[in-house]
């Protein structure tokens, strides 16, 4: 999908933005891009000032430009759709960033002060907290067993997000805002003891939820997490021409679409239990999903996979939609005797994801999520977290801001509860 | 987190911290605007105009009244606000307060009288407050001397000598600046008068007066108070060309230090100020629309233009396309002719029209392709087609004893 806006565009659609006095777009964002001022700054010419705002306050902006689902955020609230259609803020930001790199500019860096903290996991919210910290002379030590850019780089499609783009981001941080990378596996605080003064937990989901259901220990049963990376490392997935993949979340739809890309010629279905207003999916990747021929299959409740040694298919319940949960969404009831049976020869599990069992020491939700207060302090001082280890599958955008967040909060607890 | 580049000047001896100051207007009108006008970053204010205690300002609203296409209503703003209903009196206690609360930045007063005493008077008691500049409107509607009712008083020459003589008379080290309109038939017989008087500088220039619109329903002028109206002040991104004009012709022929104002809107005007010849820039319309937190861009703009441009200080700025102003027989006559670069043409058709109906008749339309061509021969390269050109495609091959320039504007 091509979105790139051309000078031309870009001036004409910064010309549209009002210039909200307390703008609405600004709150709306997680991170806090001040929206309405890099606007102004891209109508005044002042493509590097544009940058310096929008870098200032969401350190992976560039990938946020590709990927971020504004119509969620920013976007949803523009003061213009009461005239007409929102400011295509995402859409600006990378105008900006495509235009100015962060090597343009010039940093301004305080001398480090001595002080060490720890970030278990280089993905967007432990390099944001890495790149806040540096700001205000703290040095981080990124522990990160693959490779650095967490999901970005890892699972995002390259057709979603190119591998230069989040790769070079992630390593600019690194290098101009000189944090440290150790490849090394750290599942318990004690591990860090002595060297750091604070230590902040980005881990985000390792692990895959499994699904219930007889013949999940067939052949050719997947999860989709590491079938995603399978694709953006460039291997081929070599799976076969019947698809079905189970869920209805980012994933299950990013992992269909990027099967069917693979291979045009192969069936993909998408097996949800809910209908399509309930895909927790973002609204232009379903319709890239759609265009690219993804089939989806509303209403079916998975019972069994059946085959023998591989996969022959999917044994399904229909569903009709019941009342609306509490997250706003209709629930799902069966419709009894109504089993059907879908051929697959491959099923790809993308039901969602849950975090590895790890620092037993720190107090957790019942979804084994960290725990956190307000400032993203653990129950332990000292140590914070973040991303999606403490809200579950989320966004980029929300890990960046988490990371600032947690940042912030470190250097108060790194100064005694001073206010910085 | 990024590099700032100093952006300071001097101008008249006061240290700025950039050269973006708050003009004499409503947001320098009330103690708590100008701190927080101040607090977000502009380096001065000039409070808006005052006089002495016994003069009455009669304020009559509403008082603002725009024009512009609907998509952006203002391109100009008219007002026919007066002077301060703050007297001096009031002034000089926040001149002093404001002193003490921002002693790095300029704080400056704009002051109307209408006798020798009173211009006077007001000198003296803002010296006393320790004022760090004073500013005379010399072109507000009502600041005449009782001679000639309803004239301006930069609209005459003696009077603007005269009174200029009588306010640095009583300054004295304190700098003044004399703003001028620029409704005058020689605007350098004016700022030669400004010289002679002995004012420091001078302030080019104030409001336009004009009249923003009429309904075309009532017949009322607006705005309109109870169906009548009267002229007013326009400001505003459309009266830059002739505050840019004013400026440049002050500087050309007139050793004076100039203070720009007149429709800056962003960093790119203040900076085109500056080039004709502008110590600094003032702003009013910009921040009344969309509030003092314009002062970033400005700031942010300029400092990466200075880096690109490779300057060490935005004085550097001052006066250098003033050796480009000529006189329009001095101009060299090339051969240019309209070029087309069919890579950007979206198939508009605009150009071919205007050169239609407004040019020589050298564009013909292919209307199958929606393709427009040029005919070298007819065209005399007037750039009529270029200015209506929405996506920027036409240039102009400008050729002199066979050295090649292409003419085209950079917005
Ligand atoms: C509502 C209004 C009131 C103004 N009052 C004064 C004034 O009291 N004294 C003065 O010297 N100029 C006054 N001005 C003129 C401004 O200081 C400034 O010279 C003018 O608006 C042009 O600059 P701009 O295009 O940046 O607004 C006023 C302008 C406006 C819009
Ligand atoms: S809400 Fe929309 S119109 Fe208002 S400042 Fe934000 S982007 Fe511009
Ligand atoms: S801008 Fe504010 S003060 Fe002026 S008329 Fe509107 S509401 Fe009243
Ligand atoms: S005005 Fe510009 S875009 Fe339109 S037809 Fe002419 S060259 Fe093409």
């Amino acid at each position: 999908m091509e979105r790139k806006l051309d000078q031309t565009q870009a001036l004409i659609e910064a010309e549209r933005c009002l210039y909200c006095y307390d703008a609405p777009c600004e709150k709306a964002c997680p991170a806090h891009v001040p929206v309405p001022e890099f606007i102004q700054s891209i109508r005044s010419g002042n493509l590097k000032g544009a940058r310096e705002l929008i870098s200032l306050a969401n350190p992976s902006i560039e990938v946020c430009g590709e990927v971020c689902p504004e119509e969620q955020f920013c976007q949803s609230v523009c003061t213009r759709t009461k005239i007409d259609t929102p400011i295509k803020i995402r859409e600006l930001h990378k105008f900006v960033t495509d235009n100015v790199k962060l090597k343009d500019l010039e940093l301004d860096l305080p001398p480090l002060n001595g002080r060490k903290v720890a970030i278990i996991g280089g993905g967007p919210a432990g390099l944001a907290c890495a790149r806040e910290l540096r700001r205000f002379g703290v040095k981080s030590v990124i522990f990160e067993k693959k490779e650095l850019g967490g999901i970005p780089v890892q699972e995002i499609s390259k057709e979603r997000l190119s591998d230069e783009i989040s790769r070079s981001e992630a390593k600019q941080i690194l290098e101009l805002f000189n944090a440290e990378v150790r490849d090394k596996k750290i599942t318990s605080i004690n591990e860090l003891h002595g060297e750091f003064d604070a230590v902040f937990i980005s881990t985000g989901l390792t692990e895959e939820l499994e699904l219930d259901v007889k013949g999940v220990n067939l052949q050719n049963v997947y999860t989709a997490r590491k079938l995603l990376k399978t694709i953006k490392s460039g291997m081929k997935t070599g799976l076969g021409k019947r698809v079905g993949v189970i869920g209805g979340g980012n994933v299950a739809v990013e992992v269909a679409a990027a099967l069917k890309r693979e291979d045009p010629s192969r069936d993909v279905e998408v097996v949800y239990r809910r209908g399509l207003k309930e895909l927790r999916a973002f609204r232009d990747e379903i319709e890239e999903a759609l265009e690219l021929g993804v089939a989806f299959q509303f209403l079916a409740i998975p019972l069994e996979i059946k085959g023998t040694e591989k996969v022959e298919g999917l044994l399904c319940r229909r569903a009709r939609l019941g009342e609306t949960d509490s997250s706003g969404r209709r629930t799902f009831e069966e419709v009894p005797n109504s089993d059907f049976f879908i051929p697959f020869d491959t099923i790809v599990i993308a039901i969602g994801q849950k975090p590895s069992d790890i620092f037993s020491e720190l107090e957790k939700t019942n979804n084994g999520l960290i725990k956190t207060n307000e400032d993203l302090e653990t129950s332990m001082k000292g140590v914070f977290a973040g991303g999606d280890i403490v809200r579950g599958a989320s966004t980029i955008v929300e890990s960046v801001a988490d990371g600032k967040k947690a940042a912030q909060s470190i250097l108060k607890y790194l100064e005694g509860g001073k206010n910085v | 987190m990024f590099k700032k580049v100093d952006i300071s000047i001097d101008f008249l001896g006061i240290h700025l911290d950039s050269p973006f100051i708050l003009s004499a207007a409503p947001p320098t009108d009330e103690l708590e605007m100008a701190e927080r006008g101040l607090e977000e970053g502009w380096a001065g204010v000039i409070l808006k105009t005052t006089s002495v205690e016994g003069n009455p300002v009669d304020l009559k609203n509403p008082m603002m009244s725009s024009f512009g296409p609907m998509s952006r209503k203002v391109v100009g703003l008219g007002n026919i606000d007066l002077i301060s209903h703050h007297h001096i009196d009031v002034v000089e206690e926040r001149v002093k307060y404001l002193k003490k609360k921002f002693p790095n930045k300029m704080i400056a007063a704009s002051i109307m009288g209408a006798s020798k005493e009173d211009w006077q008077t007001l000198v003296w008691r803002l010296k006393k407050a320790q004022v760090d500049l004073i500013e005379c409107s010399f072109s507000c509607p009502q600041g005449s001397m009782g001679e000639e009712p309803g004239k301006m008083l930069a609209q005459s020459i003696e009077a603007t000598e005269k009174v200029t003589r009588w306010v640095k008379e009583a300054a004295d080290t304190t700098p003044v600046l004399i703003k001028i309109t620029p409704q005058v038939t020689d605007i350098v017989e004016v700022a030669k008068a400004v010289k002679r008087g002995g004012a420091d500088g001078i302030t080019a220039s104030n409001t336009i007066p004009s009249l923003t619109g009429v309904d075309i329903y009532t017949f009322e002028p607006y705005p309109t108070l109870f169906g009548e109206g009267a002229y007013s002040g326009l400001s505003g991104p459309a009266i830059k060309p002739i505050t840019l004009r004013t400026i440049a012709e002050i500087a050309r022929n007139v050793d004076i230090v100039i203070s720009g104002n007149g429709g800056a809107f962003n960093w790119r005007d203040a900076v085109e100020f500056m080039a004709v010849g502008a110590s600094n820039v003032q702003f009013c319309t910009l921040p009344m629309h969309y509030g003092f937190r314009t002062i970033r861009d400005l700031r942010s703009g300029l400092e990466h233009y200075l880096k690109e441009m490779g300057f060490a200080s935005p004085m550097e700025i001052i006066g250098r396309a003033l050796k480009n102003i000529k006189n329009q027989e001095d101009l060299v006559k090339p051969e240019t002719r309209s070029e087309i670069n069919y890579d950007k043409c979206i198939g508009c058709g605009l150009c071919y029209a205007a050169c239609n109906d407004g040019g020589h008749m050298a564009i013909s339309w292919d209307s199958e392709l929606r393709k427009p061509t040029v005919n070298e021969d007819k065209c005399t390269g007037c750039a009529m087609c270029m200015q209506v050109c929405p996506v920027d495609a036409i240039r102009m091959k400008e050729k002199l004893d066979s050295k090649v320039h292409y003419f085209a504007e950079r917005r």
